[in-house]
């Protein structure tokens, strides 16, 4: 809401200094034509980064809340989106083994990890360049459906938020598999028995 | 179709007549009006919203809309008229329907809106849809993976007034697009519609007989498509839906359509009666304008728990 606010008034602010006529994107220095984008670039380090770090569980813990209810692990942790058909959004972290990286084989890579340290995977994080859901954009309280237009517009910014997140984790050069790695994100969990699918917005190869 | 206009006319009627027989506590009547009834999907939703207002001890006004906004303000009109106490609106026309609730709204008579949105908030009371995107990046990834991620595909879109037409093709293409041995040859609207999907379908087959799949903007166009692929001998093409309906099903289980994107309509319908009526006695919902649903991936696996856009547990 606060954000809308801002950009509603930086839009007039825009609008009232000097000319009449709309700026268009003609490339140097100008502002971002597309709102979208605009909101990305101003919120995701400087808010959705923080808010999700400073909230998030680490994923062992909520592994094992989940083992015992995953409603109860809900209320303590996360937000509950999408209604019956929707599932509890967590913002999580944790360290964890690498023990497979898709990113060769498939648009839709992952990283299968190793939280315990038994050798199974026990989560994956989503690499992209295809990412799965709007666990970015929904497990904070950032972005609220009621100010956008449509779900077109709220669609493109789950969309938006996705791509730049791909964009900050390491470069496909970087082979990840057997590596030790820390990681932030999101992750939607919609029945105790699944493996949690991650969407970070950072992974850190631990030195 | 006029036989069901006539029998819905006399629910109206004796819905009327319910809330005005002379009984002590004359119950309040809630309208709910909807796209016709000839796709399940909206007859789901008119079902759902009906049992439970019935269930909350509301007489009901069933209307069918058609799809044409024109009609759409006259039953709201009749709706106003016969003094309902809400109206339960899966509209007519993003951008057009927002002066019909609008009219509701200066008379004092909330709008709960569902399945589609209207483009302006703060007019309806709620606004309770399905996470089309979500849903349709479900069915795109389920098709990705049926095609093997490639070959040559077409596509069928629904009706250009619909929003959720617009947003079901943009979640499938951005899971699709993302896959370049994945072709689109063919792209079209039936407009929602079987028998013009069956028809489209045929065109698209002999422009592009080298076709390996289809992706449908909801069912009832899926079906359409499938008979013209059945018709001509093309069973192996690979047909992928969005709604959840129970045709749908019963042609999974088949090895026909491969699979589909359940919208929980019926679920939804009832929760737009369930607020409805939280704002009759206490003038709140307590609830977001805006409410997204996800939706739930149908394919051989789990059609067998399929019933009427709702998943038996």
């Amino acid at each position: 809401m606060k954000i809308t606010t801002l950009f509603v008034a930086s839009l007039l602010a825009a609008s009232v200094s000097g000319c009449k006529l709309v700026k268009t994107s003609n490339g140097e220095g100008g502002a971002a034509a597309d709102p979208i984008a605009e909101t990305v670039e101003t919120t995701f380090d400087a808010k959705l980064v923080p808010a999700l770090t400073e909230k998030a569980v680490d994923l062992a813990t909520l592994q094992g809340a989940i083992k015992g209810s995953l409603d109860k692990a809900g209320e303590s942790y996360g937000v509950r989106v999408g209604g019956a058909g929707g599932g509890w959004n967590f913002p999580v972290k944790g360290t964890a083994t690498v023990l497979e990286d898709t990113r060769a084989s498939t648009k839709a890579a992952v990283a299968e990890i190793d939280v315990d340290g038994d050798g199974k995977a026990d989560a994956t994080l989503q690499l992209g360049p295809v990412v799965k859901g709007s666990a970015l954009r929904d497990t904070t309280n950032l972005y609220d459906f009621s100010t956008f237009r449509d779900q077109i517009e709220y669609a493109k910014l789950g969309r938006a938020l996705n791509d730049k997140a791909v964009s900050k984790l390491p470069p496909a050069e970087t082979e990840l598999k057997g590596k030790k790695v820390n990681f932030v994100g999101a992750v939607v969990i919609r029945s105790a028995s699944e493996k949690p699918l991650i969407t970070p917005v950072s992974i850190e190869v631990a030195p | 179709m006029k036989l069901t206009k006539r029998l819905l006319m006399s629910v109206v009627a004796l819905g009327i007549a319910g809330a005005m027989s002379g009984t002590a506590l004359a119950a309040d009547t809630i309208a709910i009006i909807t796209p016709s009834h000839s796709n399940p999907f909206f007859k789901a939703e008119a079902d759902g919203a009906a049992a439970k207002a019935k269930e909350l001890g509301y007489a009901t006004m069933v209307l069918v809309h058609d799809d044409d906004a024109n009609k759409q303000s006259e039953l709201f009109d009749s709706a106003i008229a016969a003094g309902v106490k809400a109206i339960i609106l899966d509209n007519a026309g993003a951008d057009a329907s927002v002066a019909a609730v609008q009219k509701a709204k200066d008379k004092g008579i909330p709008s709960f809106l569902i399945d589609r949105e209207i483009t302006t908030t703060g007019v309806a009371v709620s606004q309770i849809v399905s996470n089309n995107y979500q849903g349709a990046q479900l069915g795109a990834e389920e098709f990705v993976k049926l095609m093997g991620e490639k070959g040559n595909y077409a596509e069928l879109l629904g009706k250009e007034s619909d929003t959720n037409a617009g947003i079901r093709s943009q979640g499938y293409h951005d899971v699709i697009d993302q896959y370049s041995d994945l072709k689109l040859v063919a792209k079209q609207t039936a407009n929602w519609s079987q028998t013009e999907a069956y028809t489209v379908m045929e065109s698209m087959l002999q422009a592009h007989p080298d076709i390996k799949g289809v992706i449908s903007g909801n069912d009832t166009m899926a079906m359409g498509a499938y008979a013209a692929l059945e018709a001509a001998g093309r069973k192996d093409v690979i047909v992928v839906g969005f709604d959840g309906s129970n045709d749908v099903r019963d042609s999974i289980k088949k090895g026909g359509i491969k699979a589909t994107v359940l919208q929980p309509a019926y679920q939804q319908a009832q929760n737009a009666v369930e607020q409805a009526d939280k704002f009759i006695k206490t003038g709140k919902t307590g609830l977001d304008e805006k409410q997204l649903m996800d939706c739930i991936l149908i394919n051989a696996d789990n059609a067998d728990k399929l019933e009427t856009f709702a998943l038996k547990p």
